[in-house]
């Protein structure tokens, strides 16, 4: 028993002795960086302009792929030319997963009190998560590339009277069909939602209870961002101009809810609830598994290659007749606040490279990804892949007919809620209203500390 | 009597038969998975699955284990996860030897506390504690090295444990003629406790390589850059490449690469890997 | 018991040091701190909330009105209560067929035995195929059998849950008859000469000879299975990132998520503590219960 006593003093005391040295930190988690008020503090930190640095630096540049083209040699072959503009400069280019993981590693580093990397591409919507974490720093483009950029594209790059992030990789959602097939049934493209639906139901082939053919594949993988179209097509976006307020549940977006059901419950021309995964749907319609998919601009260079029918691109039909809807999407490239200056700079100046109008279209003439200048439709190459291949035209045109993307504060957590009830409407679980009603509540409750 | 014996022989034969097939069958099944994605890896990927369609194509290909070598640094996750997997191991051993040895041979006050303490690990997992481990990385300086994924395992309850049962085993009178020959206690330890015990190190050992051969989550979270990231969390984001989309036979070869050095490892010695279970004394 | 008796000596506390030192850093504080930090408000993606705020019990008050924290735990449960005691049946069914004098018994102990190297990761891919809606082999097998349910098993809210916990089935299974394997190995001969000579049959053998006699193994085996239970997630990452709509969500997902994706340092250290409870809480009582069988 005494025994036992004094080894417990030895014990407390060697715990103790444990806690007081991991104990300095205990509490102050994330140690940030410097202060925590990005605004009057940006100003200092600003990437700079400046004049050739000669001191070699090395950079890192973390991207996500998330569209079926070869990104990851893509960039790898501008950074070479970069590297020969710049023999200072060193570029290493790390694949970081999706775009959400991308965000997740950049967050994790910082928060791990690791350097960030200089630059990463982001989803153009994570603008408020990177501000209110103080993980970025402001971009100063020239006056020439703000008059050139599409502004669609950078609605989501402004805050504070700053711009914080360059167009990169950006696309729309668009729907993909197989025009062969419609050629044959003898279907005009769909031009609202009953034409639309209609023709699903026509291109469905059914063989006894087995589907050998769907009319639509809608994959899951990026549920807010595929529903969005449907819902200004409806009407009413999800999203509005404050970014603290949304509207899931107003009467058009539950009707644009209620639409997708139909395709499957009413139509039978898409398989029932939360679809397959978003990598298999291009697949899907090449091997003619599916008719038509709902995808991103980001997988037109590959479907193109794997397709051996005509195909063809078009905005997604809206309820009434001749309408039609699209959403911006993709990724912009944000300078990290974390690295030190120099590499800042560097990564500024890389941006700037990636910026530039002919390999803007090179890069969309690669992928499929939208070129986000007006200039880069201009030049010679873009001009005669659009004679080569016009429906890369279509995915441009698409833009025309495009809504906000889903922008707040929170916004992973908001998302989240939304995709929850989305997927439960979808999967039957719940009606449209309940679904919606229910996650209007909770996003409201998961803003409110936002306002 | 004889006829009695004999009629008793054909109806075991009948039951053994019976027994062998349903274990083939069963066996069959368990396989179908690796069997498929073994042959998947050698489809030629210009030949996508469909219905009906999910095994052999038209020809053999080595192309898509080339494509997989190509699309990620698989050479580099391979490195490290030797590094990292041998770091902890190596570590593992002396500390669990000597834990092991310490309870089964002294008695000291607070040995029965000291070993709840730590049998404490087995109750809380590692992983559980994620969350303040990472912070424990970040003030460690040690964020995005294989130090950080392999250090939060250096002291195992599990081996402690293991390796004290094992000891408890060597018979006293060893112990009593070492320890009257003047043995010092690594003499002891080194001729007396190990030799022994050799089998059981070998067990914790093979378990200890597979289990963090197969870690996924915590490697995930501490490390941001190639150069520390092992095969798993490669694996992960290498299936989250989308241009891979449904390409099954390019998935299948990543996975079976990630997989193969302790597969191979494990169909050589495969008799000896589960001996070395059975007799441990690992239960 | 114990051979020797240096009472004084400051070796065997030296010797334990080093093991003492790593569980004390990442296992007692760690724990310790979790407990602290879940009194305190803190989250990472605003400004205002980024140092910690002392906030009481809010961050359990929220948890547990939180539906969507409920069916996080609900899942957990299930997924602990539907993975372990049929893995555990598998293993000793597994391991009786491999422990018979047949034909084969190396090939099919190699391939009950032979998901449990694979990383789970690598196990996911290969079922992600499996469980592909239309022309998986999986729901092809199925379709054949007569089942005519829906197919989209990692995104269907029913199957998605069930999924994960298929994989750690065909994972698992095999890791735990190892075990069972020696238990059954080392069982003495004499006990089944006896039985045999008593007339019993093997089901009788198997009921009242050999799993009493693997009491033990069987405590040992669900004890790991249970905790490895809990700390599964690395299929959902691959399958089902934790969908559709939370089904698949189990807690060590969503603590990853809470704290990696939405930045909520707070929430995540009270999900810590609920997971430390649990964990104590189950094997505390696997322990007692089976303490009680055995009387």
């Amino acid at each position: 028993m005494k025994a036992r006593k004094s080894f417990l003093v030895v014990m407390v005391i060697l715990l103790i002795g444990l806690l007081a040295a991991c104990g300095t930190t205990a509490p102050a988690e994330p140690a940030a960086t410097e202060d925590t008020a990005p605004a009057e503090e940006a100003a200092p930190t600003e990437a700079p302009v400046v004049e050739e640095p000669s001191e070699p630096v090395t950079i890192e540049f973390f991207y996500p792929v998330a569209v079926d083209a070869p990104i990851a040699a893509i960039i790898e072959g501008y950074i070479d030319a970069f590297e020969v503009e710049n023999p200072h400069i060193t570029v290493e280019a790390v694949f970081s997963g999706g775009y959400g993981d991308v965000q997740t590693a950049i967050m994790t580093a910082i928060d791990g009190g690791a350097e960030p990397p200089a630059m990463g591409v982001m989803l153009a919507t994570a603008l408020y998560d990177l501000i209110n974490a103080d993980a970025i720093s402001p971009v100063s483009p020239s006056d020439e590339y703000l008059a050139d950029v599409f502004p669609a594209f950078l609605d989501n790059s402004r805050y504070d009277g700053k711009i914080w992030s360059v167009p990169f990789q950006r696309s729309a959602v668009v729907m993909y069909y197989n025009a062969d097939l419609f050629e044959e049934a003898g279907i005009e493209p769909p031009d609202s939602w009953d034409s639309w639906a209609a023709a699903a139901q026509a291109l469905t082939v059914r063989e006894g209870a087995e589907v050998i053919r769907w009319g639509i594949e809608y994959p899951s993988g990026w549920p807010y961002w595929l529903f969005q179209p449907l819902a200004i097509g409806s009407g009413q976006n999800i999203v509005g101009e404050s970014d603290t307020e949304v509207f899931f549940d107003d009467p058009d977006v539950i009707e644009a809810v209620q639409f997708y059901i139909d395709l499957s419950e009413e139509y039978g021309a898409t398989p029932a609830g939360v679809q397959g995964i978003w990598g298999q749907a291009p697949t899907d319609l090449a091997t003619g598994l599916t008719a038509m998919i709902v995808h991103s601009t980001g997988s037109l260079t590959g479907l193109l290659d794997q397709v051996d029918f005509e195909l063809g691109v078009m905005p997604i039909p809206g309820q009434a007749a001749g309408t039609f809807a699209s959403v911006p999407g993709g990724g912009n490239i944000y300078i990290m606040k974390g690295a030190p200056e120099e590499k800042q700079a560097a990564a500024w100046l890389f941006a700037e490279f990636l910026s530039e109008p002919e390999r803007v279209a090179d890069f969309s003439i690669q992928t499929g990804y939208i070129a986000s200048l007006n200039s880069s439709y201009e030049t010679d190459a873009m001009k005669a892949y659009l004679a080569e291949v016009p429906q890369a035209a279509e995915t441009k045109n698409a833009l025309q007919h495009a809504g906000a993307e889903l922008m707040v504060q929170n916004l992973g957590e908001v998302r989240n809620i939304f995709h929850d009830y989305l997927q439960r409407a979808y999967n039957g679980e719940m009606t449209p209203e309940e679904a919606m009603a229910a996650a209007q509540a909770e996003a409201e409750a998961a803003l409110e500390i936002f306002k | 009597m004889l006829l009695s014996k004999d009629g008793h022989q054909r109806r075991w034969n009948t039951k053994k038969i019976f027994s062998t097939l349903i274990t083939w069958t069963i066996a069959l099944l368990w396989a179908v998975p690796v069997f498929w994605a073994l042959v998947a890896s050698f489809r030629p990927a210009s030949e996508p699955m469909g219905r009906g369609d999910v095994w052999f194509g038209t020809m053999l290909t080595l192309d898509n284990y080339i494509k997989a070598w190509s699309l990620a640094p698989f050479d580099l996750y391979f490195l490290n996860t030797v590094i990292i997997v041998s770091m902890i191991l190596g570590v593992q051993l002396i500390t669990i030897t000597l834990a092991g040895f310490a309870f089964a041979h002294y008695d000291f006050r607070g040995r029965k506390i000291l070993l709840f303490i730590i049998l404490l690990q087995l109750m809380i997992p590692t992983t559980a504690l994620l969350v303040p481990n990472f912070s424990t990385i970040r003030f460690l300086n040690l964020y995005d090295t294989r130090l950080a994924i392999a250090i939060p395992y250096f002291g195992s309850a599990f081996g402690a444990f293991l390796m004290r049962q094992a000891f408890l085993e060597v018979p006293h009178d060893l112990v009593d003629a070492g320890t009257i020959d003047g043995a010092s206690w690594w003499q002891l330890l080194r001729h007396i406790y190990l030799p022994p015990t050799i089998p059981v190190l070998v067990a914790f050992g093979i378990s200890s390589v597979a289990w963090h051969w197969n870690e996924f989550l915590w490697p995930l979270i501490i490390t941001k850059s190639d150069a520390a990231r092992p095969l798993t969390a490669g694996l992960v984001r290498f299936t989250q490449l989308g241009e891979i989309g449904a390409q099954w036979s390019l998935l299948s070869a990543a996975t079976l690469l990630v997989a193969a050095p302790l597969f191979i490892a494990f169909l050589v010695f495969q008799r000896r890997f589960i001996e070395s279970f059975v007799h441990s004394g690992l239960k | 018991m114990q051979r020797s008796q240096t009472r004084k000596s400051s070796l065997p506390y030296l010797l334990i040091l080093p093991t003492l030192f790593f569980v004390a850093i990442f296992t007692i504080w760690p724990t310790i701190n979790s407990f602290y930090m879940s009194f305190f408000r803190q989250r990472l993606n605003l400004a205002r909330f980024r140092d910690p705020t002392f906030v009481g019990i809010e961050n359990f008050a929220n948890l547990f009105s939180d539906p969507r924290f409920i069916q996080v735990l609900k899942n957990t449960i299930i997924y602990v209560l539907g993975t372990v005691p049929l893995a555990i049946f598998l293993a000793f069914l597994f391991a009786f067929l491999v422990n018979q004098r047949i034909r084969g018994v190396g090939l099919s102990r190699l391939s009950f035995f032979h998901p449990s190297i694979l990383p789970m990761v690598s196990a996911a891919t290969i079922w992600m195929f499996f469980l592909t809606p239309d022309y998986g082999i999986f729901n092809e097998a199925l379709n054949f059998l007569g089942y005519r349910g829906p197919q989209n098993w990692t995104a269907n809210p029913d199957l998605a849950l069930i999924s994960i916990m298929i994989v750690a089935l065909w994972k698992n299974a095999g890791y735990y008859m190892i075990f069972y394997l020696a238990g059954m190995q080392n069982l003495p001969t004499e006990v089944f000469e006896a039985a045999t000579l008593d007339g019993a049959s093997t089901w009788q053998k198997l009921r009242y000879v050999t799993f009493p006699l693997l009491r033990g193994t069987t405590l040992f085996i669900t004890t790991i299975a249970i905790i490895g239970a809990f700390q599964t997630v690395d299929q959902i990452f691959v399958l089902t990132q934790g969908g559709p709509s939370g089904a698949s969500t189990t807690l060590l997902y969503y603590l990853w998520q809470v704290r990696f994706e939405f930045q909520d340092v707070g929430k995540a250290s009270a999900i810590t503590v609920v997971l430390i409870v649990l964990l104590l809480l189950f094997t505390v009582t696997n322990f007692v219960l089976s303490e009680r069988g055995e009387d």
